[in-house]
């Protein structure tokens, strides 16, 4: 009886033989499931031995049970494992499938940017903001009234050809200047109250032919602070200041000057922060740059907007923006900020707040 | 002005380097932008004395011997038609530097041996305009005077080793518009009193001031005087003479202009040299022009006079133009043998007038319109009629002829030293102030705090207590200024409501991809009425630079157009701009001006991608965007209606209103615009303008929180067969008429007039959102809300319900 032991016993080895290869073999999980249903299905083959199990003595019937058992465990191990390999394979192979080149580029949406004018007037408008001016707009349609006459400029002041006016009719004009501004705002003031502190940014006017250089049109900013006691020394540290926050420099010069609207007037200028004032083309080889005209309000300018000069004065500056952001930003060429090449337009991006 | 520092030495004590005066004089008084040194990079150049000069047969060159100080003469071989045998010339020496850092070398020309080179004087430097008119073509010959000696250095003769301060003069500054001035005010910064010299002129010739009938308005010409002059002999001027006049910025002409140009430049007092042949008839006038007179002037040019200018005539015709040009017939020529000399004030207004009108400015009109110093007016004609005796062979005659002679007093300025200090910031002392004053000459007087200031004349720039708070601040000096903040009570700064909600608008814009632009106000009259709905008058400037920026724009989209066309020639054609800035109109007799929004698109919604996922930009795209800017202001509820505006596709544009109110136009550019400008071809440009008058005072201010709704709502499609007539809007007002209270939405989910489709209809999809905010929604309730808007459509706009 123990032959018959002895066959069924190889016959499980072949049966182990050929299961391992079949699964080792297997490319699915399909090809899996049907080597689990050849062998250990109901109709597997591992169930044919377990049915020959009543040929063999009943002594060894414990022994091929257990044999079988054990094929079987080994079978599902087996079975267990390719099935999670295969998985692996197949999660691999999709990710693989999946795999951008990461090096072409993204889809980048259209940028806006400001424009370089706006930045250095926002700018300049915080930082006077931040020492408690008011920010203020008047018209660019002025009057002679405004523009001139309350400015300390009469009809026919020779000083009136320091500025090549557009003249729309006997009275109205684009307006040559923002100080027009300071004469709307000083006579709604009421200087009880407390002090007048404003800036006045806008677009100007002047006739000129435009080439690298002039502009027939380009923006200001102006200045005003007028109380009780407001001194020149004042307005010497308000222009340190200025020079200092917009171009870094700390080396100035104040230099006479001449304004119908300010007496004393001065202008102020910057070491050249491109030579050091060695001297090169930006300076003029002068050393000095000139970035803006200022001086304390005439008595004139007060007394018409109904202030007595006696009792009240101060300062006025006025800065240009196109000449700031020129010298700022190195631009060789006035027209650049009104031609809007979107190349010119879109560099300056990164100076916005 | 041009400021010699040589002359300067005439009266002061100048120790100080150049450069150093320079810069202080800009920080003290005037700015010297620049100091020319005109010997600066020229070498090796001296006076030579031509020996011997033979022309080289066939060429136009001369050989010359010209002694140079050395042991033996050297040859040179010189092209310039004026060369001649002793003559002195300027010499250009072997390894000479000459204008333009060329170097001279000795050599050949034509096979002779050539050691130099004489040189004219644009070969050492000299603008062409300040040179004599003799040397313009040829070699500069000294005159027989100069005392030079061959052999020395050529610059001290010529002036070339002077310092030239280029004073950049303010208007209210024109007393440093002579050496004179120039000499007090740097006298008052470096702290010396300047040696001004009076002067005592002989009178050798017959007393003359009853020969000449002479009429004067003395509202034309508070002063007029005249001196005669006669048996003048024109030559050239003494060397001294004309370097002085050319380190001015003066050409040297003969010794009779010369004389008056120097007198003006020592004195400032311009003067005028007739020929007395022009007064033959016994009188002179100085009055306003007559209707219909004319005069030719110096320069040939030919005026048709206005009753406000101001002339001198004779007794039959004006001969010239008061205080800017002398006229043609009445010149100094190298015949003329009596000088009839002028010296004036005239009406600084009426000169300034005259010389615009005609377009005319010269040197003296310039003066005479920013003032003079009234009590140097004899002294002027005196130094001029001394020169001519002394260098013209001319016999002064007797008399000054004073036809008007109006006096000036010195002005008084009564200050306190404390109000200085008050407006200067400084603590100076009442010593200290006068101190100042006393440098500039000026008269003073101090009892306590009270100071009583008497300028002289020659400062007519000075009339209140600001000026002379402007003389103490710039002479104690700018740089000792302390530098302080004001201490004044806390403000409150910012921008008003209104510019911040413009702000606020150009972050939303900047946010949605859009470039910033800044274009002019000023275009041609046909464009600046484009892109407006209504029609308004334009505004034009009366004297434009040209007819392409003569009016005021009406609309932003005309620059981002100029600005599109520009950047197309350019190359660029992805473009999303916009501007926020004014636009103007005259409105029954008032200016107007008013805030604007525009944005112009061109390109594609994206930048330029490899996935092809970069649309064209079309009229959705640009009324979504508009829409969302809106909305994020507050503004949801708006209307779009078709509307045809100058420069916009007739079919493609709509009118933007939120209630009644017309805010702008959104649509695409007229095709038509790329005919008359060929840039445009081939670009689609889309775009939008607000009127933000309109806008502004539409936008939320205040947001009050409203809670997220907590019950689910129910969405619902539809779609209808209807006229293809018929608006999105139609339907939309339809269905929200009728979707009852519950409808939060309609949303269009698909618009559909294909192939599949019945001639003249269309299909239209919409997704309709319901919601309570209080409680579920039960299906019946949207059911019936359905039915309504079924019923309702299919009886106001025919729509088959599919
Ligand atoms: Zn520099």
């Amino acid at each position: 009886m123990s032959d018959e032991l002895d066959k069924l016993l190889a016959r499980l080895k072949e049966i182990q033989a050929e299961g391992s290869q079949e699964i080792n073999q297997a490319v699915n999980k399909e090809k899996l499931n049907d080597i689990r249903v050849k062998f250990m299905g109901r109709k597997g083959k591992l169930t044919e031995i377990l049915h020959s199990m009543k040929d063999v003595a009943p002594e060894n019937r414990r022994t091929l049970g257990q044999q079988v058992n054990s094929l079987r465990d080994k079978f599902q191990a087996s079975l267990d494992q390719a099935n999670q390999d295969l998985t692996h394979k197949l999660i691999e192979q999709r990710l693989e499938e999946e795999k951008l080149d990461v090096t072409l580029p993204g889809r980048e949406p259209l940028m806006g940017s400001k424009h370089v004018l706006r930045i250095m007037e926002d700018d300049l408008e915080k930082f006077f903001i931040g020492m408690g001016y008011q920010v203020v707009q008047g018209p660019e349609i002025e009057t002679d009234h405004y523009c001139f006459e309350m400015m300390n400029l009469p009809k026919d002041h020779p000083a009136r050809d320091m500025q090549a006016t557009f003249w729309i009719d006997d009275e109205h004009l684009l307006r040559t200047q923002t100080s027009g501004d300071q004469a709307r705002v000083l006579e709604k003031h009421d200087c009880s109250q407390g002090p007048l502190k404003m800036v006045g940014p806008g677009k100007v006017y002047r006739r000129d032919d435009d080439d690298a250089t002039h502009s027939h049109q380009f923006m200001q900013m102006e200045g005003l602070v007028v109380d009780k006691h407001v001194t020149m020394g004042d307005l010497k540290g308000t222009l340190e200041m200025i020079a200092k926050h917009v171009f870094g420099s700390t080396e100035t010069r104040l230099r006479p000057s001449y304004f119908p609207f300010t007496e004393p007037s001065v202008e102020m200028d910057v070491r050249c922060f491109n030579c050091g004032g060695k001297g090169c083309p930006i300076c003029k080889y002068e050393g000095w740059i000139e970035v803006l005209g200022a001086g304390m309000v005439h008595p004139n300018v007060l007394e018409n907007a109904g202030i007595d000069s006696n009792v009240y004065g101060g300062f006025a500056f006025g800065v240009g923006l196109d000449r700031f952001a020129i010298l700022k930003y190195s631009i060789d060429d006035i027209r650049d900020f009104y031609t809007n090449d979107i190349r010119f337009l879109t560099q300056f991006r990164q100076e916005e707040d | 002005m041009l400021i010699s520092y040589n002359w300067l030495q005439d009266f002061l004590k100048l120790d100080i380097e150049p450069a150093v005066l320079a810069e202080k004089i800009t920080r003290t008084g005037v700015e010297i932008p620049t100091t020319d040194h005109p010997m600066d990079g020229l070498k090796k150049l001296v006076v030579g004395h031509v020996l011997t000069c033979e022309k080289v047969e066939g060429t136009h060159l001369h050989k010359c011997q010209v002694e140079v100080g050395e042991d033996e003469p050297i040859q040179i071989v010189c092209g310039a038609p004026n060369v001649a045998s002793s003559q002195d010339v300027i010499v250009a020496l072997h390894g000479a530097r000459i204008a333009g850092n060329e170097k001279i070398k000795r050599g050949k020309i034509r096979g002779i041996e050539s050691n130099g080179m004489i040189c004219g004087l644009q070969e050492i430097g000299f603008p062409d305009k300040l040179v004599p008119a003799k040397y313009l073509h040829g070699i500069f010959v000294f005159p027989a005077d100069s005392e030079v000696e061959p052999g020395q250095d050529v610059y001290h003769a010529l002036g070339m080793d002077d310092y030239i301060f280029d004073f950049d003069i303010t208007p209210n500054r024109a007393d440093t518009l002579s050496m004179e001035g120039a000499a007090y005010e740097v006298g008052a910064i470096i702290d010396q009193k300047p040696k001004i010299e009076q002067i005592v002129l002989k009178e050798d010739g017959p007393a003359w001031t009853d020969s000449l009938k002479v009429e004067v308005d003395p509202k034309l010409a508070p002063k007029y005087y005249l001196r005669k002059l006669t048996g003048v002999k024109i030559t050239e001027s003494p060397l001294w003479l004309q370097t002085r006049l050319w380190n001015a910025g003066i050409r040297p002409v003969n010794n009779v202009v010369d004389a008056t140009n120097y007198a003006m430049l020592l004195t400032g007092q311009p003067l005028h040299a007739y020929d007395a042949k022009t007064f033959a008839d016994g009188k002179l006038a100085v009055r306003k022009a007559q209707a219909g007179e004319k005069l030719e002037l110096l320069n040939e040019k030919e005026l048709d006079l206005d009753a406000q200018d101001i002339v001198i005539a004779n007794g039959k015709q004006a001969v010239g133009l008061a205080g800017v040009m002398g006229g043609l017939h009445s010149e100094v020529t190298d015949e003329t043998t009596d000088v009839l000399l002028e010296a004036a004030v005239f009406d600084p207004a009426l000169v300034r007038k005259t010389a615009l009108r005609h377009a005319n400015r010269t040197d003296a009109s310039a003066r005479f319109e920013k003032g003079l110093n009234w009590d140097n007016v004899q002294k002027g004609i005196d130094i001029a009629a001394m020169l001519m005796r002394n260098h013209a062979q001319a016999t002064v005659d007797e008399g000054l002829l004073k036809a008007s002679d109006e006096q000036r007093q010195p002005v008084v300025v009564k200050t306190t030293v404390s109000h200085i200090n008050h407006v200067l910031g400084t603590k100076l002392s009442g010593e200290a102030v006068v101190n100042i004053f006393d440098r500039l000459g000026f008269g003073h007087e101090l009892a306590d705090d009270d100071l009583t200031i008497t300028v002289p004349n020659r400062r007519w720039d000075i009339e209140i207590p600001a000026d002379l708070i402007e003389e103490v601040g710039r002479l104690y000096g700018y740089d000792n200024l302390e530098s302080t903040q004001p201490l004044l009570p806390e403000t409150h700064g910012g921008y008003s409501e209104r510019e911040t909600k413009i702000r606020r608008l150009r972050k939303l814009v900047e946010g949605q991809g859009l470039n910033e632009t800044i274009n002019y106000t000023l275009t041609a009259p046909k464009a600046a009425k484009l892109f407006t709905k209504s029609d308004h008058r334009l505004v034009k400037v009366s004297w434009p630079m040209n007819s392409g920026r003569s009016a005021l724009r009406q609309s932003l989209m005309i620059g981002l157009l100029e600005a599109v066309s520009y950047n197309f020639t350019h190359q660029q054609d992805q473009l999303t701009m916009f501007e926020q800035g004014r636009v103007y109109n005259l409105d029954n007799g008032k200016y107007n001006e008013l805030e604007h929004l525009a944005a112009i698109y061109t390109g594609t919604a994206a930048n330029h991608n490899w996935q092809k996922q970069d649309q064209p930009i079309d009229f959705y795209w640009v009324k979504g965007q508009l829409t969302a800017l809106l909305a994020a202001v507050g503004l949801t509820d708006l209307t779009f209606k078709a509307a045809v505006i100058p420069g916009m596709h007739p079919t493609r544009t709509a009118a933007v209103y939120a209630g009644e109110r017309y805010l702008g136009f959104v649509g695409m550019l007229a095709p038509i615009l790329a005919v008359k400008n060929k840039n445009l071809q081939g670009h689609d440009m889309y775009g939008y303008e607000l009127n933000l008058e309109a806008l502004l005072p539409l936008m939320t201010t205040g947001v009050k929180n409203e809670p997220a709704p907590k019950y689910p709502g129910m969405e619902r499609d539809i779609s209808l067969l209807i006229d293809k007539g018929i608006t999105n809007a139609q339907v939309v007002d339809c269905i929200k008429e009728n979707g009852g209270k519950y409808l939060q939405d309609v949303q269009v989910m698909d618009v559909y007039d294909g192939m599949q489709i019945e001639h003249g209809k269309k299909s239209l999809s919409y997704r309709l959102l319901f919601l309570n905010k209080e409680a579920t929604l039960t299906e019946d309730v949207v059911n019936k809300a359905i039915a309504k808007i079924d019923t309702a459509l299919f009886d106001q706009l025919e729509a088959k319900i599919r």
